[in-house]
């Protein structure tokens, strides 16, 4: 012990003061200690400040429901974000999660919907809450989440010296509003209520019996239910205004309890009334002269859980149906021989079905064919019309490299597509085209192979000139002979819409004669 | 009672007693239980504790009801109830107990 110390204990000791061998906060004299952690306490907070109160009344809440509604507390987790406030998750001996700042609720989001077990209770301060987290107060009550958030509301940020804040009442004055605020707060019930909370209420610290027992209403409720707690901040916001009787030096050293008497002067209880209705009403020079507080809406939702869970048993209904249609695929023998790493560029404009060409040879290769297959496409903005492209790999090993390096084999009907991609062809490579869609220029490569046919002819000649993409697709089968016949036939058969099958058959074995024809020239 | 005329039930009411536990060294003398105390059961106390705050203490002739009130407003966890069963009105016992504090 150091002499420093030694002289201190012995100081104590003269003054009949027994230093404790531990320190009473864990040892526990009060009945709260338990739900406390002593080795954190005695807290920061300052004499007069509510958020003691607002604690009290927590635990008193959680002590209730703990004996008579059977709650095991160790299924409660308690998240709070940065300010004063954000000390409380701190100071509970429960699981409790210490936030970024403003981020307490997307953290809680996180930890309801992972253990929906659990009984996640938001505790925050005005700043965190209404200031930097207001988006995310807004979206979890829009979507009822079953999360309780508790906001102690002190009107300024008091932990970095009492600035003003997105509560601080109009005309009030704050250390960076000394003319009075000239913005206006937020209605805070009315907010979350707006935004689609369940559960809305106000009270101010001074009625903590009532705050307990709205506390567990607003824990047991289901939805998304929001406690506001008007606390004095003695330090910061109650120097500047009146409540605290300002800077009147009788009264320095007890503005909390004058802020409290304030509350008990200007606290109006209005049970039920429409949270629009509930105001924190101020006078020309900022002091506050009514405060709205109760419960003012209590109604039965189903909450995001539910709502999580009902669309899982749509959707997994919808995935069961899809996936007894795919087990019962026809099963076709595997491609004989190896298939190298082949890149197929498909070209036109929009709604010719190049998409859905390179889809059905992707599928052929993959599903029927027992190969590996990738697609991609481009496309311009437009639905109908634009220029468009979309790209096979297919091979026999896995894929690595889904981007097309030396393009092999080309499907080209219309003349933009031509201009854009021909020069991509690497040399010895098959250029198929739609005759009568590209004029090919007299100094067109000579390096490669050309062939064409008029598919779109062929199309509206068997009653569906949107089959275009199918006669090439039976040319290309035939000309490169990647994929088989069969397994084209299955993917086209599976991919276009039921009525036009034949139709879409039919095109695909004229186009496959023609190409066997040229091929045998 | 000093009054002439009583209720004729008085002996068999029974009110419900508080025993207030008051943990000095963790008040911090905001005032909220001595001000919002229903009974006027505490006032401030001319002695100090260990932080150099003046912690409440009992008026004496005065009963604490039990309500409660003091446990849940106090932000320092440092005064407490403790039921002392029910009594008759007569019966006034100003109860009180410090802890860490020899009387």
């Amino acid at each position: 012990m150091s002499a420093e110390a030694m002289e201190r204990s012995e100081r104590l000791r003269i003054m009949n003061y027994d230093t404790p061998a531990e320190s009473d906060w864990e040892t526990g004299l009060h009945p709260m200690d338990d739900l406390l952690r002593g080795e954190r306490l005695p807290h920061i907070w300052c004499q007069g400040c509510g958020l003691g109160t607002a604690l009290t009344s927590f635990i008193s809440s959680l002590k209730w429901l703990e004996k008579n509604q059977g709650w095991d507390l160790d299924k409660v987790a308690v998240v709070s974000g940065i300010g004063c406030t954000g000390r409380i998750a701190g100071y509970l001996r429960l699981d409790s999660f210490h936030t970024t700042h403003g981020r307490a609720i997307p953290f809680a989001t996180g930890l309801k919907i992972a253990n929906p077990e659990l009984k996640v209770i938001v505790i925050s301060g005005d700043g965190d809450i209404a200031g930097i987290g207001g988006n995310h107060l807004i979206h979890a009550a829009r979507r009822n989440l079953g999360i309780t958030v508790i906001c102690v509301n002190n009107f300024n940020y008091g932990m970095t010296g009492g600035q003003v804040g997105p509560t601080t009442p109009h005309e009030a004055r704050a250390v960076t509003a000394q003319y009075g605020n000239y913005e206006f707060p937020f209605n805070l019930p009315y907010l979350a209520a707006a935004s689609g909370a369940s559960f809305v209420a106000r009270w101010t610290v001074l009625h903590a019996r009532q705050l307990d027992w709205t506390l567990r209403k607003a824990l047991i409720h289901s939805g998304f239910s929001f406690v506001e707690i008007i606390a004095p901040c003695s330090t910061a916001y109650a120097r500047w205004n009146p409540e605290g009787k300002g800077l009147d030096p009788e009264n320095l050293r007890r503005r909390g309890l004058e802020v409290m008497k304030h509350y008990q002067k200007v606290g109006k209880t209005e049970q039920g009334i429409h949270p629009k209705d509930a105001h924190v009403k101020v006078n020309s020079s900022g002091e506050v002269i009514e405060i709205v507080e109760g419960e003012f809406l209590d109604e039965t939702r189903p909450d995001f859980k539910e709502a999580i869970d009902q669309r899982a048993t749509t959707a997994e209904k919808f995935w069961l149906s899809e996936k007894n249609a795919l087990d019962k695929r026809k099963k076709l023998p595997p491609k004989k021989g190896k298939v190298p790493r082949t890149e197929i560029q498909l070209g036109g404009f929009g709604g010719q079905g190049i998409m859905s060409a390179a889809k059905i040879i992707g599928m052929a290769a993959s599903i029927y064919n027992n190969l590996e297959a990738c697609f991609t496409q481009s496309y311009g903005p437009e639905a109908r019309g634009g220029a468009a492209g979309s790209q096979v790999v297919i091979s026999s090993t896995p894929i690595h490299h889904p981007h097309l390096t030396q393009p092999t084999s080309m499907i080209m009907m219309s003349q933009g597509a031509y201009e854009k991609y021909v020069a991509d062809l690497s040399p010895g490579g098959v250029l198929l085209i739609d005759d009568e869609l590209v004029d090919l220029p007299a100094e067109h490569r000579e390096d490669i192979k050309t062939f064409g046919i008029p598919a779109t002819k062929i199309a509206q000649d068997a009653g569906n000139n949107r089959a275009a993409n199918t006669a090439m697709l039976g040319f290309w089968t035939a000309v490169e002979g990647i994929v088989d016949k069969e397994a084209m036939q299955e993917s086209i058969a599976e991919s276009v819409p039921p009525k036009t099958v034949s139709i879409n058959l039919d095109v695909f074995e004229s186009g496959y004669k023609r190409g066997l024809d040229l091929v045998k020239k | 009672m000093a009054l002439w005329r009583q209720p004729l039930d008085r002996d068999r009411i029974r009110i419900a007693h508080g025993i207030v536990h008051i943990i000095d060294d963790r008040c911090k003398g905001c005032g909220f239980c001595v001000e919002f105390c229903p009974q006027g059961t505490l006032a401030i106390s001319p002695h100090t504790n260990a932080k150099g705050y003046h912690p409440p203490e009992i008026v004496p002739d005065v009963h604490c009801i039990n309500c409660g009130l003091c446990t849940l407003l106090c932000p320092d966890f440092a005064i407490f109830i403790e039921d002392g069963g029910k009594h008759t009105p007569d019966k006034v016992i100003p109860i009180q107990r410090y802890e860490g504090r020899d009387e």
